[in-house]
């Protein structure tokens, strides 16, 4: 069992894919064809992108549950901001004042000891609170045409986010299985008292992790509100429940210590695949939410099980 | 305050003390505040009959969670589990009757806080994330129940359930009184009280001592449900109606930051329902005085996330000062 959990570590999420590849092959022939690929990894990548950073907050032992209220809190301020500030000016506002609220996330998580899931909810609220605010509950229309070109264009035929997607996926594994902070997120992760005792400084690797949660959040945000034109306050609802199904179903431990962001990447287009094969039944979009949530409560399963027998065999003395 | 018996020096029972002491006094502040600030809408009995009325949508809720987080869990499902049983409940009550419909409410929720435990310590997964998934699923399924429709609530045992009086006050009001008196004397008097507690100072040591911890657990998601059920019952009472999408939206917030202002330790093993009480009227009384004083409501909602945050912080404040760590 041991090792088919550890196996399934591994290729569990290749093998649902594939799966799920032969099955939407089968029942769809649009399917078949390249574009309609491309656009599955594209819707793909959104989710994807914001569950790098939630990997790293998972295996620094945490989790964030504010950043589709980053993501809103993103859009808004480009809208606002882009008539006066032009496009790179309000982009970097935006990202700022989104990593400021993951800084001030990982302040109160490690500085004051509350923990992640009160502080980034009461965060998920005061933030969605403030982009109200910010357009006075409005959605607001960007009249830039050419910010699109972030966002909704192409590149060599294939369409930017699935671009960046890529080139954050390097990023963000390079940093957690090739660098030493890397090692130190997962150390804090798996024993935070043993990394403690080891020198590390715990509450300042936690909080650049809850800041980088907070910059892909907002990456993906600035990426949505250029394809939308429109600065939406309450922008993707609902959508820290995807970003969480993915990093846990891609194989990273809720217990912490053990991020898998190759099985992230894929997770997140495994979403994807879920979400079109609903559409293909034409069922209404409560459909798609049952279908995540089922998928989490599966993810979790999983991650139970192998908790539990690795637990087991470590009781045993067995090496895994 | 509402611990049991197992405690403690008299060091802790004067923060214990004054803990609850502060509440009591937050409370006038805030009632003072208003009523001076807006004292023809807000310091009139009409108002403040209105929010007690109110405010046991939240208390009741908020009793269950109480127990949970004394054991150290959390379930963030309330809002969509109150809105799954009310939508079901109505629906039922419109074709059978309110007495049927009503009861019907409280089973299913019972039955869904049931499943949560379940889940919980079935597969040993941290309850607050196999709630966030159940939070989706559960009003997923009510949205698909009613196909959005909300179900209006026409039958008068129902609506007097939430609107009725008897001897001048508002009927929810001898109900909420019902429901924390049943909690407290679970919580004082009954074993379950002392498992709860010992479940949730150290899950391992209780186990130990020959308490089925999981079973201790699922009862205690259980209750979270019953609770939740008479909470759906009152809040579609009021409303009129059960509205698969409204209803319930932030609920689990405010039931949590009840709990927690009421001075419930989040890492379990202590806890007040006295303290979550007066919380939930803090929480109501604030909001009625904000939502009176026409305060932008995007602002009322940046507050309440304040209000969590500094309610956990003024535990932890708490807690350093009687020296007791968490």
């Amino acid at each position: 069992m041991v090792k088919f959990l550890k196996l399934y570590e591994k290729i569990g999420i290749f093998i649902l894919i594939v799966a799920a590849s032969i099955f939407l092959a089968i029942v769809s022939p649009n399917f078949r064809n390249l574009s309609t690929i491309l656009g599955i990894i594209m819707q793909g990548s959104y989710g994807a992108i914001i569950a790098f950073g939630m990997t790293l907050a998972i295996t620094s032992g945490g989790f964030d549950l504010s950043v589709e209220a980053v993501m809103g809190l993103t859009s808004v301020i480009i809208a606002m901001l882009i008539p006066t500030m032009g496009f790179a000016g309000s982009i970097i506002i935006a990202i700022v004042a989104s990593c400021f609220a993951g800084l001030i996330n990982g302040l109160l998580i490690t500085k004051m000891g509350i923990s992640p899931l009160i502080t980034t909810l009461a965060m998920q609220v005061i933030l969605r609170g403030a982009s109200l605010l910010i357009t006075g509950g409005r959605q607001v229309v960007i009249s830039q045409k050419a910010f699109m070109s972030i966002g909704a264009t192409e590149f060599l035929h294939i369409p930017t986010p699935i671009i960046y997607m890529i080139v954050l996926f390097i990023i963000f594994y390079i940093i957690l299985n090739m660098t030493a902070f890397g090692r130190h997120i997962a150390a804090s992760g798996s024993n935070e008292q043993a990394a403690k005792m080891s020198g590390l400084n715990v509450s300042l690797i936690k909080t650049i992790v809850y800041i980088l949660v907070a910059l892909s959040a907002s990456i993906v945000g600035v990426i949505r509100t250029s394809q939308a034109l429109i600065g939406i306050p309450t922008m993707a609802p609902g959508f820290t429940l995807n970003v969480l199904t993915i990093a846990i179903l891609g194989g990273t431990s809720l217990a912490g210590g053990r991020g898998n962001l190759i099985g992230t990447l894929f997770a997140g287009i495994f979403i994807s695949m879920i979400y079109y094969g609903l559409n293909l039944l034409h069922v209404q979009i409560f459909y798609q939410m049952l279908a995540v949530g089922i998928t989490l409560l599966f993810a979790l399963f999983i991650d139970g099980l192998r908790n539990r027998y690795l637990e087991t065999a470590r009781i045993r003395g067995i090496r895994v | 305050m509402d611990d049991s018996k197992v405690k403690f020096t008299p060091k802790q029972r004067a923060g214990n003390f004054l803990s609850s002491f502060g509440l009591i006094v937050i409370l006038l502040i805030i009632f003072g505040f208003f009523s001076s600030l807006i004292p023809k809408l807000y310091f009139t009995w009409p108002n403040f009959r209105d929010m007690i009325r109110f405010s046991t949508y939240v208390g009741i809720g908020a009793i269950g969670m109480t127990f949970l987080i004394m054991t150290g869990n959390f379930d963030i499902s309330v809002g969509s589990m109150l809105a799954l049983a009310g939508v079901i409940g109505a629906s039922i009550a419109i074709k059978i009757g309110g007495f049927i419909g009503v009861i019907i409410t409280i089973i299913i929720a019972t039955l869904l806080g049931f499943i949560n435990g379940i889940f919980v310590t079935k597969l040993k997964i941290p309850a607050f994330i196999t709630t966030l998934g159940m939070m989706f699923i559960f009003r997923a399924i009510a949205y698909i129940y009613t196909n959005n429709v909300p179900q209006y609530i026409q039958d008068r045992f129902w609506i007097f359930l939430g609107n009725g009086s008897f001897l001048g006050l508002p009927l929810p009001i001898y109900i909420m009184a019902i429901c924390y008196l049943i909690a407290y004397l679970m919580l004082k008097k009954a074993p379950i009280g002392r498992y709860i507690l010992a479940v949730g100072t150290n899950s391992k040591a209780a186990a130990l001592s020959g308490i089925h911890v999981d079973n201790v657990k699922i009862l205690v998601f259980t209750l979270v449900g019953v609770f939740v059920g008479v909470a759906a019952v009152l809040n579609s009472s009021m409303l009129g109606a059960a509205n698969p999408g409204m209803m319930g939206d932030g609920y689990e917030f405010q039931v949590i930051t009840a709990v927690v202002l009421g001075g419930t330790a989040l890492s379990g093993g202590s806890g007040s329902l006295g303290g979550t009480l007066l919380a939930a009227l803090i929480i109501i009384f604030l909001k009625s005085g904000m939502s009176n004083a026409q305060v932008n409501s995007y602002w009322q909602q940046v507050a309440t996330g304040v209000v969590l945050i500094l309610a956990v912080s003024l535990n932890k404040l708490k807690f350093w000062l009687i020296g007791q760590t968490q």
